[in-house]
Formats: structure tokens, C-alpha cells, sequence
């Protein structure tokens, strides 16, 4: 699914150049949920960014599907994102001006569907995170919960085969952060792939795998058994 | 792909900047529409034919200076001493300089001793050679000829008996009739004089009056201390005739003042404020327009700014850069169409008022047609360079902010 070598990434201001990733390797294989976790500033929302096509590495190689996306203009870049992959952000980031109706839609839109099928898909994702009922509120009028499962629901309907998560708990209360977490291992076992960065050790610990990034390299492959000291955001 | 919906509720959330962008919009169009209305029709009166060959003719103004001098006497040796000046194509002599905002005229029928009606008309009391030296053109009928030529003393009335006259005199006078041989009475008198001659096209004394076009001309001088005679030199030659003119008058005659003036000039003096108000008016439309153009700028800049965030979030989702610089040129056509129609509306009224309380042209379809574009050009192309701009705002601002 994703294969990454070498991949480095930095960073260049007037006066420093830091080394976000330094030959960062890592492959995630179809259907796999895995976490990252790692001490802040360690690199790991630059890791999703590049996973994710945000964002380009200065260098080394990444396959997402097999495919070299180093050499994609814009465009082609912007459609497999559209297409392939879902994001969940930790500040939820829906348009406040949009209703959750039309911030589902908003990916669907650039996908080219018609009506008819963004109407159908929307209204199948909201079921999915039970919140039908709110479909014409704005992100204002919900929980910071509720807020999240909506931009889950935009992450979902456009059923990317890879899902990516830059810390979906980090500002919601531990019940919320449960339920988040038993939504994305719902959607999980019906086959979507998953990396999420978290600072929940339990959160990461139900992942099938838990990847620790330290100072822009890959520290740990193992199965989770104990976690490091967890940094805080 | 037109994202039409949600971008309508999107801005319909954000009322205020995007109501002031097409408010500021509507008072552009209202101001520039009226203002191209004006301007047309200043350069439209401008540009109107004269009739006449207006940069190959010199006026002179003669002025005896003894009190008892014979000016009958002196006209006849001065036109045909002008006449034979080299360069010099004909000479006449004149009441009035056309275009030059004093002469005179009056009011005439088709009935004798008529009260109500009429007409009124510039009035030129001039020779037959008033014709070539204008280079204006007989379009029916005859000019007149030395033999119906009448000098006389101020004092003394003598009847006028024939006339040569515009073509839109004449059709005001004998509407869908033929002119000539038709008679004209010289206010409410019972005297006819009869028409035997139409010419093309002419312009008075006047520029500013609606009857500009409305011109008799009448076999008459009157014996007068001061005339004016009017040259016109060979293509080319008028300032090289000028310079000699004053001399060879004087030496032929010193007990005269003798003023020498290009036609050319009277029409630039005639029709200064009129450049005046075109050069002003183009002046504050463009000016405006471009710190409208600026005020879109600054607003778009402002409001992207603002959304700087959700623009990366957008692109996280799969928009594309065209994408986000067309979502942005499309919520700014959105506001100018916005904008356009109240505008429309705006210049309509405003136009209205305009006609009526200051007699200006009536704004038409079209020119405001022209203006709605042209505010729709200005307000894209201030919103192009905000729009490409947004579309720089890196995919990564989705998860870098928070
Ligand atoms: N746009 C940027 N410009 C400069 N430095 C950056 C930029 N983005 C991230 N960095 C730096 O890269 C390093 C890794 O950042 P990040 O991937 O966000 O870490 P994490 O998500 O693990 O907290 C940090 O030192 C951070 O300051
Ligand atoms: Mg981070």
C-alpha cells in the first residue's frame, strides 16, 4: 500500500535547515491500522503530510500503490489524494461556513460525481457516524465529538482505500476519543487501510501495529507492548 | 463542477465584505455609465460636422477708426485686394464668425405678419462668395449673385429678397416640403423673402445652442464701423497667408485696426469647456475605477487570508490549484454580477434625474451594456492575482495550523 525509502525531508529558513525526516523507511501493507507515535517535533506529521501527497520529500523514494508519486504535477497529485486518500485532522478543519451536508460534499465535488451519487454517499456516511439528524447544521452548532465524526464521514465518502490521522483524539475528551477510535476500527476492519499519529499510549496500543518516530527516523517496529514516555503536544 | 450552492450559502454567511465589494461595484457602474453617456455625447458635439473648411480659413476683424468712414466703400477694394493675395482661394465678408459665440439671429415664418410659431435661426449677412471661401456645399437651388447684393446704412430698412439657408432649417421651416422658392418672413413682417438656395450643412455663431444648425444667409451689408471679413488659403497655406494679410490691408488703408484670428482657434475656445468636462469626466472614471479595482484587491487579499486554512484544507480534500483560483474568480463574479445589477439599476435612476434636472443624454442599453463588462473585466482581473495567490497556499496549512 505505502512504501517509503530513504525518504528525507527538510526544512529551509535564512538561517537553519532542519531535518524534519532523515532516511525515514517504512511500508505499510494493505488493511493494516497502524499508529505513530514519538515526541513533538519528532517529524511525524511531516511522515503523514508526504504520505498523504501534502506535502513533497526533499528526497528518497515513496510508492503509494506501487506507484512513484514523486514525478506527479499538481493535478495528478491533487486526484489521487481526492481519490485514494482520506484525512482526519486534529482540529477537524470543516469549512465553518459550509453545512455538514455540504462539507461531506466538499471532496465529492472535486471527485466529478453527479448529484445524485454525492446525495446517496453523503447521506450513507452520515448514517455511518449516526449523525443523519444534523445534516443541515453548521461545524458551530456540534460537539467537538460530533465535529470530528462529520469530518470522518468527509474522510469516508469518498471510500479512500488509505486513511490518514494527524492526532483525531488530541482535542477531544476521553469518551469522544473512544468512540472516534471504535469508528475508525470499524471502518478499519472493512478494509481500509489506516495510519494515525497519537499521543494516546492506549489508543495506540489497539492499533495492529505501532511505528515510534524519533528525531525524523523510524525507532521501533515492533507489535506495541510498552509505550514510550508520551510527549505532549 | 460548479460549486454554485454551497459557494451562494458560503457568501451569503459572509454578507458583509462581500455586499461592500458589490455596493462599491453598483456605484462604480451607476457613476461610470452616466459619466461614458456624457462623455459620448460631448465628443458626439465635438465631432459634428461644421460644413466648413475650418482649418484653412482666417477671420479679420476691420475697425475704421475715423467716425464718418465710408466701410461700403472700403469692403469692395478690400475683398478683391484679398482675393488676389497668393495662397488665397476667396474672401468674404461677413456679420458674424461662425463658431466663434457672437453673432446673430432670429426668428422667422412661414406666414406673413405671424406671431406664434416660426422658427428661430442663425443669421449671416454675407456676399456669394460665402460659399466657396466656407467650403460649403449647395445641395438645391442657386446662390445668389453680386446683382441681388444690398448695401446700406444702419439706419436705412430695406427689404431683404432672397435667402440661402441650411438644409435643417429649411426642413424645420418646410418640413417634408421643397424649399425653394418658398418664402421666409424676417420676424413679423409682410415682406417674403424667397429661398433659393439650400446648402448642406452649417454651423452659427453658437456651439452650444440646439439651433446651432439652423443658418440663413442674406445678401446684405450694412455700413458699419467694424466688419469682419473671412479668407480661406490654399490647403497648407492659411499661416503663411496670415502673416502677410495685416500688412497688405493697412498699407492699403492704415486708417483702420485690423485683428486677424484662425478660425481653428475660435472652435478650440468654443469647444474648451466641453474638452474640459471630457478630459475631467474620463479622468474621474478612471480614477475611480482603478481605486475600485484596488479596494477589490485589498478585499480579496484580506478574504483569502481569512480562509487561508480552510484553502488548505480544500486541497487536502483533492481541489486541485486551478480549482481553488477558479472557486475564487467565480464567488468574485458571483459579487460583480451582484454588484452589476444593482449598479444596472442605480445608473438608470441616476440617469433619469440627469435627463430631467440637467438636460443630459438619456443612458441607453447599450453603453451601459459596455460599462457592466467593463466593471466585470476590472472586478476579475483585481480578483486574478488574489486568486492565483491562493492557489500557492500549501495543502499542508490543513495540517501544520491549528
Ligand atoms: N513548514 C516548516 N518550516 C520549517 N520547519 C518546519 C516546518 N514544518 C515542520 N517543521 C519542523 O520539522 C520538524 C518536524 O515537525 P512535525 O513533523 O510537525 O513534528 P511532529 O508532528 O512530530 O510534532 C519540527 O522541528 C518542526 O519545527
Ligand atoms: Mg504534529
Amino acid at each position: 500500500m505505502l512504501k517509503m525509502h530513504n525518504v528525507r525531508k527538510s526544512f529551509r529558513t535564512d538561517t537553519i535547515e532542519t531535518h524534519a525526516l532523515r532516511d525515514f523507511s517504512l511500508e505499510v501493507k494493505e488493511g493494516e491500522f497502524v499508529s505513530v507515535t514519538g515526541p513533538s517535533g519528532s517529524g511525524k506529521t511531516t511522515f503523514l503530510n508526504i504520505a498523504g501527497l501534502l506535502e513533497t520529500p526533499t528526497g528518497g523514494q515513496y510508492l503509494l500503490d506501487g506507484e512513484d508519486v514523486s514525478n506527479l504535477n499538481d493535478r495528478q497529485r491533487s486526484r489521487l489524494r481526492n481519490e485514494k486518500i482520506g484525512f482526519i485532522f486534529q482540529g477537524f478543519n470543516l469549512i465553518p461556513d459550509l453545512s455538514l451536508f455540504d462539507n461531506i460534499d466538499v471532496p465529492l465535488r472535486y471527485r466529478g460525481f453527479s448529484a445524485k451519487e454525492r446525495r446517496k454517499r453523503i447521506e450513507k456516511v452520515l448514517e455511518q457516524v449516526g449523525l443523519s439528524a444534523r445534516a443541515k447544521h453548521l461545524p458551530a452548532q456540534l460537539s467537538g465529538g460530533q465535529q470530528q465524526r462529520i469530518a470522518i464521514a468527509r474522510a469516508l465518502a469518498g471510500e479512500p482505500r488509505f486513511l490518514l490521522a494527524d492526532e483525531p483524539t488530541g482535542n477531544l475528551d476521553s469518551l469522544m476519543a473512544r468512540q472516534v477510535m471504535e469508528l475508525l476500527e470499524f471502518i478499519n476492519e472493512w478494509g481500509t487501510t489506516i495510519v494515525m499519529v497519537t499521543h494516546d499510549p492506549e489508543l495506540a496500543r489497539r492499533a495492529h501495529r505501532n511505528i515510534q518516530i524519533v528525531d525524523g527516523q523510524v525507532c521501533d517496529l515492533r507489535p506495541v507492548t510498552e509505550q514510550p514516555e508520551a510527549a505532549t503536544a | 463542477m460548479l460549486e454554485l450552492k454551497p459557494m451562494l450559502s458560503a457568501l451569503w454567511r459572509n454578507k458583509v465584505p462581500a455586499l461592500l465589494i458589490a455596493l462599491q461595484l453598483a456605484l462604480t457602474l451607476a457613476i461610470i455609465s452616466n459619466t461614458v453617456v456624457i462623455v459620448k455625447d460631448r465628443i458626439a458635439k465635438i465631432e459634428r460636422p461644421t460644413g466648413i473648411a475650418v482649418e484653412e480659413i482666417i477671420a479679420i476683424n476691420v475697425m475704421a477708426i475715423p467716425n464718418n468712414y465710408d466701410m461700403i466703400g472700403a469692403v469692395s477694394s478690400d475683398l478683391e485686394l484679398l482675393r488676389k493675395l497668393p495662397f488665397v482661394k476667396d474672401a468674404t465678408i461677413t456679420n458674424q464668425v461662425p463658431l466663434s459665440r457672437s453673432g446673430s439671429a432670429g426668428t422667422f415664418y412661414t406666414q406673413p405678419n405671424q406671431e406664434v410659431g416660426g422658427e428661430v435661426s442663425n443669421r449671416y449677412n454675407t456676399d456669394p462668395n460665402f460659399i466657396n471661401t466656407l467650403g460649403l456645399k449647395l445641395v438645391a437651388g442657386r446662390n445668389f449673385t453680386n446683382a441681388e447684393m444690398q448695401y446700406f446704412d444702419p439706419s436705412e430698412i430695406r427689404d431683404i429678397n432672397v435667402a440661402v439657408i441650411t438644409q435643417q432649417f429649411a426642413d424645420k421651416i418646410y418640413p417634408d416640403q421643397d424649399p425653394i422658392g418658398k418664402p421666409l418672413y424676417d420676424g413679423n413682417t409682410s415682406h417674403p423673402i424667397e429661398i433659393i438656395g439650400v446648402i448642406e450643412r452649417h454651423l452659427g455663431a453658437w456651439v452650444d445652442w440646439s439651433k446651432a444648425g439652423n443658418v440663413a444667409f442674406f445678401p446684405i451689408v450694412r455700413n458699419t464701423q467694424d466688419v469682419n471679413y473671412l479668407v480661406r488659403a490654399e490647403p497648407g497655406k492659411r499661416d503663411d497667408v496670415l502673416k502677410t494679410l495685416v500688412d497688405k490691408l493697412s498699407e492699403r488703408d492704415p486708417q483702420r485696426v485690423i485683428k486677424t484670428r484662425v478660425l481653428s482657434e475660435y472652435v478650440a475656445r468654443s469647444y474648451a469647456g466641453d474638452n474640459l468636462m471630457v478630459k475631467v469626466l474620463s479622468i474621474v472614471a478612471a480614477t475611480l475605477s482603478f481605486i475600485v479595482a484596488l479596494g477589490i484587491v485589498g478585499l480579496t487579499i484580506f478574504w483569502i487570508n481569512q480562509r487561508a486554512k480552510q484553502i488548505g484544507v480544500r486541497r487536502a480534500l483533492g481541489a486541485s490549484r486551478s480549482n481553488i483560483s477558479r472557486y475564487f474568480l467565480i464567488e468574485n463574479s458571483l459579487i460583480a454580477v451582484t454588484g452589476i445589477a444593482l449598479g444596472s439599476a442605480a445608473a438608470l435612476i441616476v440617469n433619469q434625474y440627469m435627463v430631467r434636472d440637467y438636460s443630459q443624454p438619456v443612458l441607453t442599453l447599450l453603453p451601459l451594456l459596455i460599462c457592466a463588462l467593463l466593471v466585470l473585466v476590472v472586478s476579475l482581473a483585481a480578483a486574478l492575482a488574489p486568486a492565483l495567490r491562493a492557489a500557492n497556499i500549501s495543502p499542508a496549512t490543513a495540517t501544520r495550523s491549528v
